[in-house]
């Protein structure tokens, strides 16, 4: 499961790149990168570094009394990488990746309306000294940890900052499972806020 | 414009560094003062063992949580923390399915029976890590009395000694213990002029409960009996409950625990009826260690007839009975002076 999941999101990222060339536009043009804070600020606290490239891009215009009103749609490819741990005890240390689409609504005032769906995601946990035991035969673990499916949505707002490097911060409640975790599914509830940067020609 | 992605991608690679370097940073053991966590890998589960103390004289207090869907660091409170962990090293240990633990197995794969192997893979691993000549002690407290039980029933020769607190030896036999000492002590309390009122209900309670042993009346019993216990409290017949951390508080991830304790119940409780199935009271007499078995007097959630039925059917020739007069189900809690004392004592003899 572990090594289909991994071909699975190599696959996804090739494609992602080899459709920005098709369309003739440049890759840097119609993507955004973001870097932020992820976490539950308790016990769980990291970083994330993500990429999101335009995929599809609607502007619906409104005729007002006071001028024009134009609502943006977007449809994002989403993928990102990061790792969490609490810093304590040692035993929630985790690097994890999350691939998907985005929606996003822009309002007239810059304000924007985050939904991610993220089917593909992996989860590895990193854990310190380990000892595996079968029979009476005691071994050191390499590299001990363990991979987990790890699928997950996320909800949140945001806003644009028009023609700049930086270009605008968001705020995602984000619900991630682990599975199969400890014969179920484990499911994690994270904040998100980072802020997003690009490499427009201008 | 290359030299700010060049810029950018230098500053990523830094964080990630930092990362990585704080996580896999190898610390140097101080045995006297140990501060460790490892984890046990064992039939597909990882799980944490978090050992603190004087590890100088190789002595290992290993110690098996309540529950199911306790935690192990819960227990490093009061003078386990502050006078045990001085006298030697505590290992506190996180059970198959509950708080930090993790894996990927399947409901089958959890049962008593394969978590008392993952007990003695614990103590294999603390004799590769420490040294063969290690001594292993186990304490099992409320659902850790089962585990210790049953773990000791498979494999005794690896441990020096073996100290039960409250232990459940026999689950199943819990709900007839439960109407006798729920009535029992509803009556004294009633003739004491102690909150009259509350424990008329509880005999009531008693009373209605139905005679079969099911999930649900077992587990208004249960809860009865938690209840009683703190009600003993208010009404200053045991001592107060103290849990002080000092400046370890555990910062455990509470979605995720909450989660995996209700998992374990549901699996152990719910679908392997281990208040309904499960007793060791036949095979007592198999376990041969050196043995200290510790009680509150007023216990309600394992009543004092488990102390009296486990001190008087283990085989050891050396065992030893100790009641504490003003606690109920966690003396370690309530009178926990003593109760360090009492360990400490045990463990140095030995």
């Amino acid at each position: 499961m572990k090594k289909y999941t991994i071909i699975f999101l190599l696959i996804y990222a090739l494609q992602l790149q080899a459709q920005s060339r098709a369309d003739g536009i440049t890759f840097l043009n119609r993507t955004e990168f973001k870097v932020g804070y992820y976490g539950n600020v308790f016990s769980e606290n990291g970083l994330n570094l993500g990429i999101e490239y335009l995929w599809k891009e609607k502007e619906k215009v409104k005729e007002k009394k006071r001028g024009q009103k134009i609502i943006t749609h977007q449809l994002l490819f989403n993928g990102s990488l990061g790792y969490a741990t609490n810093f304590t005890n040692k035993t929630d240390n985790g690097l994890y990746t999350h691939y998907g689409l985005i929606w996003r609504r822009t309002s007239p005032k810059r304000w924007q309306l985050n939904l991610e769906l993220n089917p593909l995601g992996y989860y590895r946990s990193f854990l310190p000294e380990t000892f595996e035991v079968k029979g009476d035969e005691v071994s050191k673990v390499k590299f001990p940890g363990r991979s987990y499916y790890a699928p997950s949505v996320g909800f949140g707002i945001g806003r644009l900052r028009k023609g700049k490097r930086r270009s605008g911060w968001y705020l995602n409640l984000n619900y991630a499972l682990r599975t199969p975790y400890n014969a179920g599914t484990l499911d994690i509830l994270s904040i998100q806020y980072g802020h997003r940067f690009n490499f427009k020609k201008k | 414009m290359e030299r700010i992605v060049k810029s950018k991608i230098k500053i990523v690679a830094i964080i990630l560094l930092v990362f990585t370097v704080f996580s896999c940073a190898k610390e140097d053991v101080n045995i006297n003062s140990l501060d460790e966590t490892i984890f046990v890998r064992h039939k597909k589960a990882d799980m944490p063992a978090y050992i603190h103390g004087n590890g100088s004289d190789k002595v290992f207090l290993i110690i098996l949580h309540g529950g199911p869907g306790g935690s192990g660091l819960q227990y490093r409170s009061n003078t386990i923390r502050t006078e045990i962990e001085k006298n030697n090293a505590v290992v506190y240990f996180d059970q198959r399915g509950h708080n930090n633990a993790q894996g990927n197995y399947s409901e089958k794969e959890v049962s008593v029976d394969i978590m008392a192997e993952d007990i003695i893979a614990l103590g294999r691993v603390i004799k590769a890590k420490f040294g063969d000549d290690s001594k292993l002690f186990l304490m099992g407290h409320s659902w850790g009395g089962t585990l210790g039980t049953a773990t000791l029933l498979k494999n005794q020769s690896i441990f020096s000694g073996w100290i039960d607190v409250a232990g459940v030896h026999s689950p199943k036999g819990l709900y007839d213990a439960y109407k006798i000492t729920l009535n029992t002590v509803a009556n004294e309390q009633i003739a004491l002029g102690n909150s009259v009122d509350y424990w008329r209900n509880t005999l009531d309670l008693v009373q209605n409960i139905e005679p079969t042993n099911t999930l649900e009346s077992f587990g208004k019993l249960n809860t009865a009996s938690h209840e009683g216990e703190a009600k003993l409290e208010e009404d200053k017949v045991i001592n107060d409950f103290k849990a002080d951390y000092g400046d370890d508080v555990p910062s455990d991830h509470l979605p995720k625990v909450r989660w995996n304790s209700n998992k374990i119940q549901d699996i152990l409780m719910k679908k392997q009826g281990l208040f309904q199935n499960v007793s060791y009271t036949n095979q007592l007499s198999k376990i041969t260690l050196p043995s200290i078995v510790l009680w509150g007097k007023y216990d309600l959630v394992v009543p004092t007839t488990f102390a009296y039925e486990a001190f008087d059917n283990f085989g050891s020739n050396d065992k030893q009975f100790f009641i504490f007069e003003k606690s109920a189900h966690s003396p370690m809690s309530t009178e926990p002076k003593l109760f360090s004392e009492k360990v400490i004592e045990f463990i140095n003899s030995h």
